[in-house]
């Protein structure tokens, strides 16, 4: 039985808890107070706090402004509102000068936007900020893993994206391993017949898959490849190695997030067969989030038999 | 006053000088918008705000954001007249190797405060820093030279609307009001017009003054320092090319090089030496 937490939640405690440390931690909200769980906050520390309206624009270049002056500001509201509607300003205002700016998006994949619908279903945030130069990029497992990334990017200097979720966010079974920012987790180690990359809030689907798959006598690495960027080269490029054939699990767009990214990796350094295992290429609809991902072909049987197919072709 | 204005008059010449220069030698950049914006510019720079070439990052100077950043022949000038780097560097605008990038980039050029260029961000800039201001306990005042054009940016309206209700009356805009965008004429290309009641409506504190007259241009400084509850916007009525006639309200400068002969032509009229 899946346990859920709340990434939501586990942010804007952590925000509040560097507030109360640290001097320079301010929040910027676009009326995005209630999605980021922040009413105490503001509240409890108004000059730590501004609500530019909704206009993320705005709140990510009001926040280069904070940074540039020394301040480091978090900008959270959706994922796509800032990394679609605000898209240039985190480009060429946060990123290309190298502020201190920490980029926050909420409902980040489609299991997270769930029955909102497409309009606030991010499923290409990741492909978005990848390509943006010198800007960190995290997908934390679960709350637990959101507590350390938020405390991880922010003591990094330079500007960072971190994707939350819904608020109803499962938390990752058994997790035992530490959260190192740029160095990938891995969660389960079955055998090296195969490595399964994943990341995010999908990351309970692949560990059963791997407990599917080894019952039936394949044998997996499940590895959470939580900081897409910068990339653990080695860890990732050591796992190809190892296993010779993977398979990349998101719950974002295949093209851009984390199966480009290993594809990527894994043409330079140690090719391999690989299946890419996420939203392939087309819009998402309203409903429950587990259904969802199914319906979408992010489902136990999809991990499966991309395993299988990715194997496969590795003893061809 | 009247030397005070009469040196202001004598800077902006030499800025002058150099933005066509500059041009020139770099065989790219706008003219006409560097030179409408010149006389804002100076007055910032020679005489309004609070800074020190020695110190570029002292926490508690005025800042500034040329948010049309395409005017930056402009503040390349300005720092390099008040010494933030030798205006020998001037030409090397544009190139490869130069610090002097075609748009402004604040951790390539000593004294810039922001990057720019993408037009319509320097407000929301502008009010971050002021806000910072508020939390480091520093007083600096921020100004923003925009664009007319530019301020059909929506971004514009966001941050007016978020700096009327933080009471941002350090934060000071200063339009420079030409009349002319890269396509033509403001009222040809946009539904801007008119542009002060936009920025009353915002809840602003608005003056309108003639951006080549320096006596109005510090008396509007002046007054919106002095108006600490709101922010305020000084829409400068400037002329597009100011000061090199051939140049002036004819928009084929936008964006264009002076020839070896217009060079000395301007020159002779600014009273520069061809370099």
């Amino acid at each position: 039985m899946t346990v859920m937490g709340n990434t939501r939640i586990a942010f804007i405690e952590t925000i509040t808890e560097l507030v109360q440390q640290d001097s320079k931690a301010v929040l910027v909200c676009a009326d995005s107070v209630l999605v980021v769980k922040g009413k105490d906050f503001a509240r409890k520390y108004p000059d730590r706090f501004i609500d530019v309206g909704i206009a993320e624009q705005n709140a990510v270049a009001c926040a280069a402004g904070l940074a540039s002056c020394g301040l480091i500001p978090f900008v959270a509201t959706y994922a796509g509102f800032i990394t679609m509607r605000a898209c240039e300003q985190v480009r060429t205002f946060a990123a290309y000068p190298n502020l201190n700016v920490k980029l926050v998006g909420a409902n980040g994949g489609i299991s997270a936007g769930e029955r909102e619908g497409v309009t606030h279903q991010f499923f290409e945030d990741l492909g978005i900020v990848r390509t943006i130069p010198g800007i960190t990029v995290v997908v934390p497992a679960d709350e637990g893993q959101v507590r350390c990334a938020a405390r991880a990017i922010y003591s990094v200097e330079g500007p960072a994206y971190l994707r939350i979720g819904s608020g109803r966010d499962p938390i990752v079974d058994s997790e035992h391993v530490p959260f190192e920012l740029g160095k990938i987790r891995i969660l389960a180690q079955h055998g090296k017949d195969v490595t399964l990359f994943t990341n995010g809030f999908v990351i309970n689907r692949v560990l059963r898959a791997a407990e599917i798959l080894s019952k039936e006598g394949i044998r997996a690495t499940v590895a959470d490849v939580h900081t897409l960027k910068p990339l653990d080269r080695d860890g990732i490029a050591s796992l190809l190695a190892q296993t010779g054939a993977a398979v990349t699990i998101e719950d974002h767009n295949v093209i851009g997030g984390l199966g480009s990214a290993i594809a990527e990796l894994s043409v330079e350094e140690c090719p391999v067969p690989i299946k890419r295992v996420g939203l392939q290429d087309v819009y998402p609809r309203s409903g429950k989030p587990e259904a969802l991902l199914d319906y979408y072909h992010i489902g136990l049987t999809d991990i499966v038999a991309a395993a299988k197919s990715s194997l496969k072709r590795k003893n061809l | 006053m009247q030397e005070r204005i009469r040196q202001l008059e004598e800077h902006a010449r030499q800025i002058r000088i150099d933005i066509v220069t500059m041009i020139h030698k770099a065989g790219d950049g706008h003219p006409g918008a560097s030179l409408s914006a010149a006389d804002l510019v100076t007055a910032l720079y020679f005489d309004v705000m609070n800074m020190d070439p020695n110190a570029p990052k002292k926490a508690d100077r005025d800042r500034f954001i040329l948010s049309k950043g395409h005017a930056c022949p402009c503040l390349y000038a300005a720092l390099a007249r008040r010494g933030y780097f030798s205006p020998d560097k001037l030409p090397s605008l544009r190139s490869l190797e130069s610090h002097l990038q075609g748009h402004p980039d604040m951790n390539k050029t000593p004294g810039i405060d922001s990057t720019s260029g993408s037009l319509g961000n320097g407000v929301s800039i502008g009010l971050g820093m002021v806000l910072a201001g508020r939390l480091t306990g520093h007083d600096y005042f921020t100004y923003v030279i925009t664009g007319d054009g530019e301020i059909e940016e929506g971004i514009v309206w966001e941050a007016a609307m978020a700096a009327c209700k933080y009471k941002a009356g350090r934060l000071i805009v200063l339009v420079d009001n030409n009349g002319i965008q890269s396509g033509g004429p403001v009222q040809e290309v946009s539904g801007l017009y008119p542009i002060l009641p936009k920025w009353e409506a915002f809840g602003w504190h608005c003056q309108e003054i003639d951006g080549h007259d320096f006596g109005q241009i510090l008396a509007a400084i002046e007054k919106a320092k002095a108006c600490t509850d709101r922010p305020s916007v000084i829409v400068a009525h400037t002329i597009k090319g100011k000061g090199v006639p051939f140049m002036e309200g004819d928009n084929s400068w936008h964006k264009r090089v002076p020839t070896a002969q217009e060079y000395q032509q301007a020159m002779s009229i600014l009273g520069g030496a061809c370099s």
